[in-house]
């Protein structure tokens, strides 16, 4: 063997499952593939991958049943029906009962981004109302780039629930850095990083202990970093022209950092966390004219026509409600008929009737969970499109909390656009990936069963050609019990 | 399968909840007619059995027997006393941060930010006749953040939907022991404290931002008049900071300051003279009384309390003829709550002025309707029954000033947003997904300098870092 095997997580998986092609396929497949074409080390068998018999779906609403997928050097080279494979292509046999799908791409998260341990305090200055740009939380000159991990946890995680992609957001506080796009898999940075978008992430969470420490203050900086960075830029330019009679201008990098910003050549990725902050982004976005992006929107069913009429690119969070603590003990069932029993109109003097009180108050609650639930339904429906965004949420929760929102009418088919074709074209990468056709990256999807099932399971991951097979233990596409969060 | 049955069900049920929602998320103007009430104009005295007509939200006749055109509402009012709708001067509902506690100038921070449609207070307030609320920053800083004048326009989930419209700007001042406590004491006067740490400290805020905003008016001014000739001058750094002292400067932003003794509303007021700003309105002012006539030379305007005090040592000495010795001297003074509890009968704190300092009934009433309105430059839209005026009334079981009243319907814009005959156990408009039953975080408001459970958050973030360094 050349070397250790590229992503030696994945090493440890199949044979416990005594699939004989799968071991096979670990022992040989990663160690070359990671080499490709620009490694000196000769290239020990194919970079040639075919899985046959198997239910493609190229695009939501698309089937082709019995079908063959080839990939050569991470680039799909064909697929269809009846498609020749080649000599050399290690071949997977899906034995009509495994599906293939676009990779998923998750629109916003910190995935590859390890959570920096133990934080502590934050340093004191002397004067708070006046703090060091970094100490604010504010560094859009940065770049999760220089962050990024292959070895985070949360890489591999994200990659058994189906992610192949993600733009990664720096972690931090008001402005942490620029975001990339990453494949979720590499044995270093650079072998994640994928040319394209890299937005300024931007999120409304103050500095600790000082300026700006509050939702309005964020506003405010956000405003005042923007103009000032406005003038500078012009004063840039003027003097580049011709500094004759002119001061030197003021540089640093944080202003610098949003010259692009300005010139219209990098949106804004903000995080709205919730209503009244999709609010304050669009606010923003309108005072300033900057190409923004949005995601997150919890409890963004009330900003439903504003969003649909700004046209602004959005992705929702993954994220759902805990449900209430009373509920988890409830049966499905019963927890129905306390739904139905709502009455908007309910009277009660407390001291008289507190159990009605209460079953009114506890289906309002059921009410309330449902409409977050609903909301991407709600989304679609309105004809709003949107990616999925994964940033806060634990990987394993995922498919859960797809399978709850489509149980709340969001179609499979939404759902698998919202994270593949929608994700790719709000993220510019429609030319490369998103869909299983000709001349796109082999980031593929295999599962066992068809994708939202409850006993769906994931079984390989492709990520530009090398696979990923799922351990044994997390095969499922998540807890079959979401009351348990 | 549960889901799918879930989703029909729900479906049901929602049709069923959105009567509720699009009562509130109705278009805000709509029409009423009040019959055979005893109007209260406030404005004009006392009008018996008069009825008021609301059209498109804006009272469009004031008379006997008016005609009811097709379709209004009509509410027999015979024996219940109507009113101009409340209007409370200071306030700190519907917001989801209060302090910007981290500087002790921060005039570029607006409520206009963080206003939250969904808060409960709203719903409260207008349950106590309460229509507009002049929602403040904290009172942290010595120049704290711009204000919000809000209509409780209950149910509607935009922010900008509960906004005054075309109501001025105006902006917090904090005087005394608040921002000497947060800038100069920092941590028992620890390394983290700055000026201001005393009286005259707070002073020489005021002093330099006034300067550096004046500075950079006439900057920008210096440019704006180099521009039009030299196509490369060079513009002043941009400062959000200064760009509000200088509206201020300018008379574009009125002023409310926390304030509450006299020798510090004096010094404001020299302060202001000598910066030309002549828009203020001292809130609280406890002391008020002692300069009374020199706040009334100045033409400054006071929001006080009836009766609260002594919840800190600047606040000892107070009387509960404050707001009468104010009238009598011909300032312009207006009763506030500071609170979502005490916002729900700003009714009776105002007639006890008339147990204290024996105001007449319009004095009184003035005090909670058109002498706020008036604080808020937003007299010419409400405060007093007028034809033209925007249709926010409030309904009287009772007198107003009696002990025995009981509000029991309240419009807004002519739209009821509180009818005590139809008072729903649950009138949230959101709905915490997750939380305890019985738990409602933003229900807790009120209280002094701590005005609710968002500003004890903000605080706790700032204090934070401070305290866990400064332990010893």
């Amino acid at each position: 063997m050349p070397k250790e095997a590229a992503f030696p997580r994945s090493s440890r998986a199949g044979n416990s499952r005594g699939l004989l092609w799968l071991a096979a396929a670990l022992w040989l497949l990663p160690s070359e593939a990671l080499a490709q074409k620009n490694s000196p080390d000769i290239p020990v068998v194919s970079t040639v991958t075919a899985i046959q018999n198997a239910r493609i779906v190229p695009s939501p609403g698309q089937v082709i049943e019995s079908g063959t997928v080839v990939f050569r050097d991470g680039v799909i080279t064909a697929v269809g029906r009846r498609v020749d494979i080649p000599y050399d292509a290690h071949v997977i046999d899906g034995g009509d009962s495994l599906s293939v799908y676009a990779g998923f791409i998750d629109a916003l998260s910190h995935v590859g981004i390890p959570e920096p341990r133990n934080q502590g305090q934050p340093e004191s200055v002397p004067d708070r109302s006046n703090p060091p740009f970094e100490r604010a939380g504010i560094t859009p000159e940065a770049s999760a780039r220089t962050a990024l991990d292959p070895e985070d946890d949360a890489v591999e995680a994200m990659r058994h629930a189906g992610f192949t992609t993600a733009l990664v957001a720096p972690r931090g506080r008001m402005l942490p850095g620029q975001a990339t796009l990453a494949l979720l898999a590499g044995t270093d940075a650079s072998e994640m990083i994928l040319q394209g978008a890299e937005p300024m992430f931007f999120q409304f969470e103050g500095a600790q202990g000082v300026y700006p420490g509050t939702p309005m203050g964020v506003m405010s900086k956000f405003r005042q970093l923007y103009r000032e960075a406005d003038r500078r830029r012009k004063l840039e330019a003027m003097y580049s022209e011709d500094p004759s009679g002119l001061s030197k201008p003021p540089f640093d990098p944080v202003h610098e950092a949003f010259f692009p910003v300005i010139a219209g050549n990098r949106s804004v990725a903000i995080w709205a966390d919730d209503v009244l902050e999709i609010h304050r982004a669009m606010t923003l976005q309108e005072e300033l004219g900057f190409s923004m992006m949005l995601f997150g929107l919890e409890g963004g069913f009330d900003t439903l026509s504003n969003v649909a009429a700004s046209g602004v690119p959005v992705a929702l969070t993954l994220d759902l409600p805990d449900k209430p603590r009373w509920a988890a003990k409830v049966e499905a069932d019963s927890l129905q008929q306390i739904l139905d029993a709502y009455d908007d109109e309910t009277r009660t003097a407390t001291f008289r009737d507190v159990e009605a009180e209460q079953r009114n108050l506890e289906s309002r609650q059921l009410w309330s969970r449902a409409r977050y639930v609903g909301m991407a339904a709600a989304y679609h429906d309105a004809g709003v499109p949107f990616a999925f965004a994964s940033m806060g949420v634990d990987a394993k929760d995922i498919h859960a909390n797809l399978r709850e929102m489509i149980g709340e009418g969001l179609s499979s088919d939404a759902a698998l656009a919202a994270l593949t074709t929608n994700a790719a074209s709000m993220l510019g990468l429609s030319d490369r990936m998103g869909a299983i056709r000709t001349g796109m990256m082999a980031n593929l999807v295999v599962t066992h069963g068809s994708l939202f099932n409850e006993d769906t399971k994931i079984t390989m991951t492709f990520v530009n050609g090398h696979m990923f097979e799922a351990p044994a233990s997390t095969g499922r596409t998540g807890s079959n019990s979401p009351s348990d969060r | 399968m549960r889901n799918s049955i879930m989703k029909y069900t729900f479906s049901t049920t929602l049709l069923a909840l959105l009567v509720v929602v699009s009562l509130g998320q109705a278009a805000f103007a709509q029409d009423v007619l009040i019959r055979n009430a005893t109007v209260l104009t406030v404005t004009n005295g006392t009008l018996e059995d008069t009825d008021v007509l609301i059209t498109d939200g804006v009272i469009a006749d004031i008379g006997t027997d008016l005609r009811a055109p097709r379709g209004v509402d009509v509410i027999d009012a015979t024996g219940k006393f109507v009113m101009p709708g409340i209007i409370d001067a200071h306030a700190h509902i519907a917001l989801s941060s209060i302090n910007e506690g981290s500087s002790p100038v921060t005039a570029e921070v607006s409520m206009e930010d963080v206003v939250n449609p969904y808060h409960l207070g709203i719903y409260r307030a207008s349950a106590g006749g309460v229509t507009v609320s002049h929602t403040m920053h904290g009172s942290a800083n010595v120049i704290g953040g711009q204000n919000e004048t809000i209509k409780h326009r209950w149910g509607a989930t935009d922010p900008d939907a509960i906004r005054f419209e075309g109501a001025p700007r105006t902006i917090k001042f904090a005087l005394g022991e608040n921002p000497t406590r947060v800038h100069g004491r920092r941590a028992s006067g620890g390394s983290g404290a700055i000026v201001p740490a005393t009286r005259m400290g707070v002073e020489q805020v005021l002093r330099s931002a006034f300067e550096n905003g004046k500075r950079y008016m006439e900057a920008w001014d210096a440019y704006n008049a180099e521009a039009a000739t030299n196509p490369r001058a060079v513009p002043p750094v941009w400062n959000e900071r200064l760009e509000v002292m200088a509206d201020i400067l300018r008379g574009e932003i009125l002023v409310h300051c926390h304030s509450y003794r006299a020798d510090e509303i004096v010094m404001l007021t020299r302060v202001l003279k000598d910066y030309g700003v002549d828009k203020i309105t001292f809130q609280h002012a406890n002391e008020a009384f002692k300069v009374a006539p020199e706040l009334a030379a100045y033409g400054a305007h006071a929001s006080v309390f009836a009766d609260w005090w002594s919840y800190k040592f600047e606040v000892y000495y107070s009387t509960a003829y404050n707001a009468a010795i104010l009238t009598r001297n011909g300032v312009i003074t207006s009763v506030n709550s500071d609170s979502g509890e005490l916002n729900r009968h700003l009714y009776h704190e105002a007639a006890k002025s008339q147990r204290y300092g024996g105001l007449t009934d319009d004095e009184a009433l003035a005090l909670i309707t058109i002498n706020p309105a008036i604080q808020l430059g937003i007299q010419d839209r409400v405060g007093s029954i007028e034809i033209g005026k925007d249709g926010d009334v409030a309904i009287f079981e009772g007198h107003p000033l009696s002990v025995y009243t009981i509000p029991v319907l309240t419009y807004v814009d002519g739209v009821k947003v509180f009818d005590r005959e139809n008072d729903p156990d649950d009138v949230r408009v959101d709905v915490d997904p997750t939380a305890e039953v019985g738990m409602y975080e933003g229900q807790i408001t009120g209280k002094d300098h701590i005005h609710s459970h968002e500003e004890v958050v903000d605080m706790l973030h700032f204090f934070q870092s401070v305290a866990d360094t400064h332990i010893h």
